[in-house]
């Protein structure tokens, strides 16, 4: 695993796990995907949100 | 598959690791198929070699990899934005239109319009599933100085095309706005001030004069209508004020809006350009204040330009605006008519000549779309050009925008012009995401459509 990077180049940052926060509970890992068929055409002049109004 | 990704993981290449700024959680990212994880930052180091989220992840990449590749690469398009002018009544410092179109420019003869839809409707049944219809939106310079062409269009193809209309508000009279919400037309607003001051230090008359109160006008009588949203192009003027548009349209029950970073195709744009960290600072303390009027009053205010990155994150087939991915949706999602016939990627490129694809009418779709043109946009891929190559959350962002990477940054394999910016805006979401936020910042029933196909938690 490389090292952990803050988004912001100039602001990188190495996170080291210490000997208490191991002893701490860990945080359960959270991801999610979700699918469909895709339908966008908006962009940043124009925009609608609603897929129901889209159709 | 699975091998692919555990020889990746032996290596320590399989995923990018990034500091969200989250007091319990970062976050893992495979860029190449836009994958991510939250996981405990103490234990981010081992992320890489947790069986269970390798696991669960070997079993779904190739479907994520599908599923992106095909977004990229494998749409067709579905929506059209017709600009039936090239003027405008008012002249707006940072606009993407050359100054002499929108001052003297020609309009589009109506003839030549309904020809064009004609065209067009035959172009997207040729393409689209005949259960969905394609959108067309009419777009600027300001749609509304050639009003007699366009409800004549939106009258003779009322069942061939959803219709939008994105426009300074200005010329939105009382007969107009009965017309466009009969016909459920999507009005799309501009204000980019709380106050006339504000609003004047970058949207005027050629003149000089204020437009802010008719814009406020227009809202008003817009209010509890279904479709309609505010665009608000942030710049150094009304930068320190975002927190008050906000407060502004949560009141006039705005239920959309965008608080845009400003588009640098044009030079003009450039001498109000916020810098990034500006940008951000300002920008995330109005949507905490979205969020903060949400929780008062149950009542929502979508900004969509963010809640577009949340969703790209979440479900990346849902996105709504194709701005932020890459290549972007010009050209492929969609792409623009131009007042004189011509077709372009996207309406932003309507002042250089040399994105422009041929005429509809005497080229057609397919031959604009297969022009040099077009393919000069289409094949911007942000995973062959640095620094975006190596960075974590291409597929969230995009590098936006072609046009002004090209304009401004001097190539298509240059970055656009809010990378940072853009890059706090995922940080923000995946915060939201690990505190179990994000539903707040998304219009409701956002993913009625959608399937969940993996899940960690």
């Amino acid at each position: 695993m490389p090292k952990i990077v803050s988004q912001v180049a100039s602001n990188t940052v190495e996170t080291q796990p210490t000997a208490a926060q191991h002893a701490q509970p860990v945080a359960p890992t959270i991801a999610i995907r979700k699918s469909c068929n895709p339908d966008g055409i908006g962009l940043s002049h124009y925009v609608l949100m609603d897929r129901k109004a889209a159709k | 598959m699975i091998a692919a990704i555990a020889e990746r993981a032996a290596r320590g290449t399989l995923f990018q690791a990034l500091d969200i700024g989250h007091p319990l959680y970062a976050a893992v990212t495979d860029p190449q198929t836009a994958f991510w994880a939250l996981v405990d930052k103490t234990r981010i180091h081992e992320a890489g070699r947790d069986p269970a989220l390798l696991a669960a992840y070997g079993a779904m990449v190739e479907q994520f990899s599908r599923e992106l590749h095909a977004l990229r690469f494998g749409l067709k398009p579905s929506g059209v934005y017709l600009n039936p002018t090239e003027r405008c009544n008012l002249n707006c410092t940072y606009c993407y239109l050359p100054d002499s179109q929108r001052s003297s420019g020609s309009h589009m003869p109506v003839e030549t319009l309904l020809a064009s839809l004609g065209k067009l409707r035959d172009y997207f049944r040729s393409v689209m599933p005949a259960d969905r219809k394609p959108r067309a939106i009419f777009h600027g310079a300001e749609p509304l100085m050639n009003q007699a062409a366009v409800f004549a269009a939106i009258d003779a193809f009322a069942d061939d095309f959803v219709f939008g209309l994105q426009t300074n508000g200005t010329l939105l009279d009382d007969a107009a706005l009965d017309f466009l919400t009969s016909r459920n037309v999507s009005i799309g607003l501009s204000l980019d001030g709380p106050v006339a001051g504000i609003t004047d230090a970058t949207r005027r008359t050629w003149g000089g004069k204020s437009v802010h109160d008719k814009v406020l006008r227009a809202m008003e009588k817009l209010r509890g209508y279904g479709s309609w949203s505010v665009i608000t192009t942030c710049t150094t003027e009304n930068l320190p004020y975002l927190t008050h548009m906000v407060e502004l349209f949560h009141a006039n029950e705005v239920p959309t809006c965008m608080l845009n970073t400003l588009r640098c195709t044009l030079p003009g744009a450039r001498g109000v350009k916020p810098a990034d960290g500006d940008m951000g600072k300002a920008f995330f303390v109005a949507l905490d204040r979205t969020y903060e009027l949400y929780q008062e009053t149950g009542r929502k205010l979508m900004v969509a330009n963010f809640a577009n990155i949340l969703i790209g994150i979440l479900a990346p087939t849902a996105r709504r605006l194709m701005c932020d991915i890459s290549p972007c949706g010009g050209g492929r999602a969609f792409f623009a008519l131009a007042a004189d016939g011509s077709l372009y990627p996207c309406s932003e490129f309507i002042g250089l000549p040399r994105f422009n694809g041929g005429s509809l009418l005497t080229g057609g779709v397919e031959a604009a779309l297969d022009s040099a043109a077009f393919r000069e946009v289409t094949t911007r891929d942000v995973d062959r050009f640095s620094p975006c190559g190596d960075c974590a959350i291409r597929h969230f962002c995009g590098s936006p925008c072609p046009a002004e990477a090209f304009e401004m940054n001097g190539g298509m394999d240059k970055i656009g012009a809010f990378c940072d910016f853009y890059k706090e805006q995922v940080n923000y979401a995946l915060r939201l995401i690990a505190d179990g936020k994000a539903d707040d910042y998304l219009w409701d029933g956002w993913d009625e459509g959608t399937e969940t196909i993996f899940v960690m938690s």
